[in-house]
């Protein structure tokens, strides 16, 4: 025989759960009562829009630094997802990149790598973990739909993946720019940019470095950020060899030597 | 419909516009929360901006209904899943799986704002407003907040019942005034 069912305390029970502070060993039962009990529908009904009302009295003001800040890096991070799903359905048909471009990275994945190094880099903690694990995934299909279209495809995408983890990587060091950061991890090295100037017609933006030991810089790759100014480039010299960066606007093919004032020189010591 | 509801329409569409307004108009929302349950600023930070970049991931996860209060109900889980990091006894999710009824809540809550809320949980008695303010902002199951007040499981859920009858009282008489 069933024991005597008391209503009033399972109403008391669904009110718990609709303010949220009910045991988890006990939500299936209550959860089946709401189901099948109407009284125990209209009371979570008539409760819980009570119990996610009182949220509304938490509202704080927020410092205009703060929420400046906030919103800067959140919409750096949703400018650069935005741009990486336009870029990703124009599809793949239109990625030609000049040779002297090796080392931007290709397909729309610049711009994925991007919000996962923008992810880590400004808000390395718990609570983006999860979104941090999503555009690791969002990067990892980007890459297996391009394996699929063309061979070639292959070495990019793997060149893409070590790009994200790299960039992702707790020992990897960073070097602050106030366009983004350098990262070095290993042997190699990246520029990772997310607000760059547009650039003048005819010009690109060519990366420098500085070997140890030299006096003057040695060209690197050109490239030509997103509409949004994000980048991330991976640069081909071994980052060991090298004391410092840098970044220049130069005419489209590159420069030899620089030929304006650099927009950062960062040094990687 | 609020302007929340109208901007996720938009959000949707992947239109960066209408989240910069939404945070502009949400993000004192969500810190206030956050801050209120982690009682650290730059955990609250972070956790805004966690929030934020998921209603811009996954748009669809609202439906309907009254933003404000469905994004407070986000904010607070999201929170109480830091929090459970932090301790073993958080349970208090509220629940998202059971629809709840009734249009005419939509229409009243639509009109509510924090001063309205506010000054709704001060008319209620303090031994029904502690433990729903301990449940909501604590993260703690009520078996918890008996534990923690030296009050009697049996009293606290009484309390957390009638303050909450008791307070959407006091929120429909706030919105029609």
């Amino acid at each position: 025989m069933n024991p005597p069912f008391d209503r009033e305390a399972m109403l008391e029970l669904v009110a718990a759960y609709a303010l949220g502070v009910l045991p988890e060993s006990e939500h299936a039962l209550v959860a089946a009562f709401i189901r099948e009990d109407a009284q125990a529908r209209a009371e979570f009904a008539a409760l819980r829009p009570v119990a996610d009302a009182i949220g509304l009295a938490a509202e704080e003001p927020v410092d205009s630094a703060r929420a400046a800040r906030m919103k800067d890096r959140l919409m750096a991070i949703v400018r650069a997802e935005a741009a990486a799903s336009n870029i990703t359905q124009i599809g793949a048909s239109q990625r030609s990149a000049p040779s002297n471009r090796a080392g931007l990275i290709g397909t729309g994945l610049a711009a994925a790598a991007a919000i996962a190094f923008a992810l880590v880099s400004t808000i390395q903690n718990f609570s983006l973990r999860s979104d941090l694990e999503n555009a690791r995934r969002n990067v990892a299909q980007l890459q297996t739909a391009a394996t699929t279209n063309e061979r070639t495809h292959v070495r990019e995408a793997q060149r893409d993946r070590e790009t994200v983890a790299d960039l992702v990587a707790a020992d990897a060091q960073r070097f602050a720019v106030p366009e983004g950061d350098v990262v070095k991890r290993g042997d190699r090295v990246y520029f990772a940019l997310r607000s760059l100037p547009p650039l003048p017609k005819g010009k690109v933006y060519q990366a420098w470095t500085l070997a140890k030991g030299a006096k003057t810089v040695s060209p690197s790759v050109t490239f030509v950020p997103s509409a949004d100014g994000v980048a991330v480039i991976a640069l081909p010299e071994k980052a060991s060899n090298l004391a410092a960066v840098a970044l220049s606007v130069e005419p489209e093919g590159g420069s030899k030597a620089p030929t304006s004032k650099p927009t950062f020189i960062r040094s990687l010591s | 419909m609020d302007d929340g509801v109208r901007l996720m329409e938009r959000i949707r569409e992947r239109d960066t516009a209408a989240f910069e307004l939404l945070y502009s108009g949400y993000h004192r929302l969500v810190f206030g929360i956050a801050l209120r349950m982690l009682a650290d600023t730059t955990m609250a930070e972070d956790l805004t901006q966690s929030v934020f970049l998921k209603l811009w991931s996954s748009p669809a996860t609202f439906r309907d209904g009254n933003f404000g209060a469905w994004l407070s109900r986000v904010t607070r889980n999201r929170a109480l899943d830091v929090l459970r990091s932090r301790a073993a006894k958080i349970e208090g999710e509220i629940p998202v799986d059971i629809p709840a009824e009734g249009s005419v809540d939509d229409v009243i809550f639509a009109k509510l704002d924090s001063q309205r809320v506010r000054a709704a949980l001060a008319a209620l008695p303090d031994e029904q407003r502690a433990p729903i303010e301990m449940g909501f902002y604590g993260g703690i199951t009520h078996e918890e907040i008996a534990k923690r007040t030296g009050i009697p499981l049996g009293t606290i859920k009484t309390r957390i019942r009638s303050g909450l009858r008791r307070l959407r009282g006091e929120l429909q008489s706030a919105v029609s005034r």
